[in-house]
């Protein structure tokens, strides 16, 4: 396989995933804005999702306020952000298209029709209940994307780099959505591991769509100390940095015994795994959530680069 | 205006109805009214959804369209095909030796028959090809003639087209959509198949293999990126064939011979079908500016260890003033009379038949020597004054850079248009394989121009395919 | 005469690149008027290159290296043992049909000053020799300067050419080195102006590169000359800068359209002009 075909898979995955992660986050921010009692909080969910999203920079220099068309347009139809849905689509069919023949019609053809019918949306159409309509449709792109992939494409190593890309994004959205309550909403509210918000602690397990399964696992309500164990290290849970790291280690095990050997792309999923294995939530605490959030982003992204040199991306 | 209705390919002229096309018409027939738009509406989701566009010059970047597809299917019996097949095959076999004369000894310049000059001054002459001697002699893979019909026996080629000709995904595509669309109707018909033509051309390009080449070589296709107008046609062939589909940045060359970047380090590549123009080929020895290139591949390639299919410098024998000289070169090289008709061509470099051309602009066709896609083009009987004016300007500029013909009255085919079906103009591309043998694939690429009374078929301006029937016994 | 020739060159890929590319016309093939004796170019990659004959006949080498130096070195020795035939090539086995040599190239566009004379004189059977040899001259006079004699270009080209020399030549515009203060046009341009003139009267005229030896204690230079076709005796070789018909003293590397079709190195990543570090050409015993 071309070095490039597995780069293109890899991102290929990473957008899609990231579309759905765009539209969550927004999600997120959006309802908790339609929801905030105090005065000027509106803007301040949207701005404290923007954040997380590493999209708030950007606002700014284009926009005065943030409010849900300005944030909505940023978010979901502006090409100039490359995190936008829009621009994750594009990008996604872009390379698609450029690696056609590696995957199966269905998987090609749902991305196809995405791209088409997200390129016809006019962004001012989008307003009032249209909106939570729309962030159900993308997530609906995804998972037809997913079905596709897990449904039609062959168990070889392009399959096994669209898993990576996938649960690579997956992995680092979910870190960046813990982070954004601790590292934004809870300092200048009471001490951090309290449970003073239930309604934000909602929002949270929400964009994770945690919010129902939680109930199931822990028979309780809503603690900070059960929402990180939940989304960081529960096998159960399917956007659970745990749970990404398992699959990335399983396909890159997939990838040893279709290569036959073991690379620096292995040495830095270990250090990943390492972070995750070794610490128990009391141990995450005591280290600081957010410094714990960082360093595992970090080594995500170490790993991605690694993989990238290991198997010829360029 | 020529004087005579176009050869209509379904009706005799008394109104009945052709053999090829009688089962066709019973068909036709027995189709509720709304049918046939249906249909044709299922054929254009069938083809967006499979993606198979192509972008358009001049727009913005990334705009795709689709090529209109018609339902109506175009027949060609057993009998024409196999006249015009044999046409064909001649004429490729021939040019293929002219090219190779012409890289060596050059005997049909020095036996006068095809002006030197002509030739060597030409800028789709390669200098740097001289000598080169390409596995099995051959020079031209993959061709696409360019026929149309103006009679029951009468077919004149247009272009021979043996760079890159594109479309052949459109001939396997439309077939298959139409077996979706109208199943029934392969039942009545014996079609010949056209499913074969990746795997020939897989075969083709495994004949031309460089003679160093060790176990089955490793073939490729090389595209110039996503944006190019044909990418869709490359990567659908690529895919058909199982080859990789690489853009230059996926080559490079180590130790004289080409390899590919994969995830396990370089493999060596044999064969590439190259659809990137001469010019961006190797920015080592042509533009030093291409971006879409791989250096070093042409020396690689005159070092006998890659073919390129096409091999560079191909046009100068589909130069549309060498397209004169074709039954000169036919009867140079086989000594048989050309099968297939020319188009008379008026040399405008000549005072009489450019002072004829001036004069007759109104029922001629103007074609720029260089020019491809229906582009610098000039369609008398459809042109308006200003047209006409601006062209006589640019003959009388430079004579040497336009050919001029007649204006062919293009035969007819029934075609599903707003009003119901009516018949319009078509031409054909049926394309043809060269390697360790000369196979053509029965049927090719039907174009037709949806405008009533245009002869413009070009997919740029507005022409639309067909899906292209050849009956077997 | 036995000439060795020593050149040093260096190519300036830069640095962190990933890969380089060369396509070198640097090696000199036995003919009617020179026996290469012996001859190696050390470079890296050179042990792996490829090697074949061009187009237009020439040895051509394709080098390639993984991750080459900023720098890159390339050393060619030999030595040749040439033969004066008075300029006669002849019409050697296997060559590049003549007609080729009519093609117009962008730099060998003919310059009206020298083809205006010619566009009338008889230029066919018995005639073509001495009109080649009048051209030869007029070149001379029209790129040189008409204060400049033939000969006297001779004597200052060999005066000032340096046993061994460090600076920077154009690989597509080779000169007979100079220190004059005015200095006279590369060689390539008088080259040029010659085939333009050639190719416009319909004689097949082509470009050679190579280095000439200019006096016994060896002076050297990189050098260019043409060949012009003469239907009796076939090629015939001109040095429109010296003013007189190459002899034992030039060494023929490559032909070709023109100074473009004949670059001793060329590159990706590209670079202008390869530095002449050393280059000797010199009468050996």
């Amino acid at each position: 396989m071309l070095g490039r075909t597995a780069q293109n898979l890899f991102w290929l995955s990473r957008y899609i995933e990231r579309a759905e992660n765009m539209s969550r986050m927004f999600e997120v921010g959006y309802r908790m804005s339609l929801t905030s009692r105090r005065e000027g909080g509106a803007s301040e969910h949207l701005i404290s999702m923007m954040q997380a999203a590493e999209a708030l920079e950007s606002f700014e220099l284009k926009h005065k306020q943030a409010d849900v068309q300005s944030v909505a347009n940023y978010m979901l139809f502006d090409e100039e952000n490359p995190s936008s849905v829009k621009s994750c689509l594009l990008a996604a069919r872009t390379n698609a298209r450029s690696v056609r023949t590696a995957l199966t019609t269905d998987m090609w053809e749902a991305i196809n029709a995405a791209w088409l019918e997200f390129a016809a949306i006019r962004p001012r159409d989008v307003k009032g209940s249209k909106i939570q309509e729309l962030l159900g449709w993308i997530k609906q792109v995804s998972y037809t994307y997913r079905g596709a992939l897990l449904s039609t494409f062959l168990r070889d190593e392009g399959y096994a780099f669209s898993q990576i890309g996938n649960f690579v994004e997956r992995a680092d959205n979910t870190a960046r959505i813990l982070d954004m309550k601790y590292y934004v909403l809870l300092p200048r509210a009471t001490v951090v591991g309290g449970d003073v918000d239930i309604q934000q602690w909602t929002m949270i397990l929400r964009a994770a769509s945690a919010h129902r399964s939680y109930r199931h696992v822990y028979h309780d309500r809503y603690k900070a100390w059960n929402i990180a164990d939940y989304l960081i290290l529960r096998q159960e849970m399917p956007r659970s940095l745990a749970f990404c790291v398992s699959w990335i280690n399983r396909t890159l095990d997939m990838l040893e015994d279709i290569y036959g050997e073991r690379t620096a792309g292995h040495a830095a999923a270990d250090a990943v795994t390492e972070l995750i294995d070794g610490n128990g939530v009391d141990r995450i605490f005591e280290y600081g959530l957010h410094d714990f959030l960082t360093e595992f982003i970090n080594r995500n992204n170490r790993m991605t680069d690694a993989l990238a040199e290991s198997y010829n991306f360029y | 205006m020529s004087q005579t209705p176009p050869f209509d390919e379904m009706h005799n002229a008394d109104g009945t109805i052709r053999e090829p096309y009688l089962i066709l018409e019973e068909w036709l027939k027995e189709q509720p009214p709304q049918a046939l738009s249906l249909m044709s509406a299922d054929a254009e989701s069938l083809f967006r959804r499979l993606g198979i566009t192509f972008a358009v010059y001049g727009s913005n970047e990334g705009t795709e369209k689709l090529i209109p597809f018609d339902i109506i299917p175009r027949i060609i019996s057993a009998m024409e095909w196999r006249r015009l097949s044999k046409g064909i095959e001649q004429r490729v076999r021939a040019l293929n030796a002219f090219l190779y004369d012409i890289y060596h000894r050059q005997e049909i310049l020095k036996a006068g028959r095809v002006p030197e000059k002509l030739i060597l001054n030409n800028s789709a002459f390669c200098p740097e090809m001289m000598g080169l001697d390409p596995t099995r002699g051959v020079y031209s893979h993959i061709i696409g003639v360019d026929i149309v019909r103006v009679g029951p026996d009468d077919f004149y080629v247009l272009e021979d087209n043996l760079r890159t000709p594109s479309g052949v995904s459109y001939m396997l595509e439309n077939r298959e959509a139409m077996l979706q669309l109208a199943p029934e109707l392969f039942q009545r018909f014996k079609v010949a198949p056209v499913d074969s033509y990746p795997e020939t051309l897989r075969r083709t390009m495994e004949s031309v293999a460089p003679e160093n080449t060790k176990g089955a070589p490793n073939l490729v296709v090389l595209t110039p990126g996503i944006y190019n107008s044909a990418y869709f046609e490359h990567s659908f062939l690529a895919d058909q064939m199982g080859a990789e589909l690489c853009e230059g940045q996926d080559l490079f060359v180590e130790d004289g011979m080409v390899y590919m970047r994969t995830t396990t380090g370089p493999e060596r590549v044999h064969v590439i079908y190259r659809r990137i123009d001469d010019d961006f080929l190797d920015p080592l020895t042509f533009r030093p500016d291409s971006m879409l290139g791989v250096p070093g591949l042409f020396d690689a390639y005159r070092a006998g260890n890659v073919t390129l299919v096409n091999a560079p410098g191909t046009g100068i024998a589909d130069d549309k003033a060498v397209y004169t000289y074709v039954p000169e070169i036919i009867e140079f090289y086989l000594g048989e009379k050309a099968l297939l008709k020319n188009v008379p061509t008026y040399n405008c470099t000549n005072d009489e038949e450019r002072a004829y051309v001036l004069d007759h602009l109104e029922e001629l066709v103007v074609k720029e020597v260089h020019g491809s896609g229906g582009y610098g083009m000039l369609v008398g009987p459809a042109s308006t004054k200003q047209m006409r004016e601006e062209f006589r300007k640019k003959i009388l500029a430079r004579p040497d850079n336009y050919i001029v013909q007649p204006t062919l009255a293009l035969s007819t085919c029934p075609t599903f248009v707003e009003k119901g079906i009516a018949p319009r103009h078509v031409d054909l591309r049926p394309y043809v394989l060269v390697g360790d043998d000369v196979r053509i694939t029965p049927g090719g690429l039907t174009r037709v121009a949806l405008k009533k009374g245009s002869l413009v078929v070009n997919s740029s301006q507005g022409g639309g395919t067909k899906d292209t029937w050849v009956l077997e016994d | 005469m036995k000439i060795a020739i020593r050149h040093d060159l260096s190519l300036v890929l830069g640095p962190g690149v990933q890969r380089g590319v060369e396509h070198l016309l640097l090696t000199p093939q036995s003919g009617p008027t020179q026996n290469v004796l012996g001859w190696t170019i050390e470079m890296p990659g050179i042990e792996t290159a490829a090697t074949f004959i061009d187009g237009f006949g020439n040895r051509a080498h394709l080098v390639s290296q993984v991750k080459p130096e900023a720098e890159l070195l390339i050393a060619v020795s030999g030595t040749i043992e040439t033969i004066d035939r008075n300029g006669v090539i002849g019409k050697p086995w296997g060559d590049t049909p003549p007609a080729l040599y009519r093609r117009p190239t962008a730099e060998t566009k003919p310059i009206g000053a020298i083809t205006s004379k010619f566009r009338t004189a008889p230029r066919t059977g018995a005639d073509r020799i001495p009109l080649l040899h009048a051209l030869m001259t007029r070149v001379a006079e029209v790129i040189g300067g008409p204060e400049e004699a033939p000969a006297q270009a001779q004597s200052q080209t060999g005066d000032d050419a340096t046993h061994s020399q460090s600076q920077s030549q154009s690989q597509s515009a080779p000169e007979a080195s100079t220190t004059e203060a005015a200095p006279r046009p590369p060689a390539s341009a008088y080259a040029h102006a010659f085939i333009g003139t050639a190719r416009a009267l319909e004689i097949p005229a082509r470009y050679v590169s190579g280095y000439l030896a200019l006096a016994e204690d060896g002076a050297t230079a990189l050098h260019a000359w043409v060949e012009a076709w003469d239907d009796g005796l076939g090629w015939i070789a001109f040095d429109p800068m010296l003013g007189y018909c190459p002899t034992d003293r030039h060494v023929r590397i490559a032909v070709g359209l023109d100074a473009a079709s004949t670059p001793m190195v060329r590159s990706v990543p590209v670079v202008s002009s390869p530095e002449n570090r050393e280059l000797s050409v010199s009468v050996a015993q």
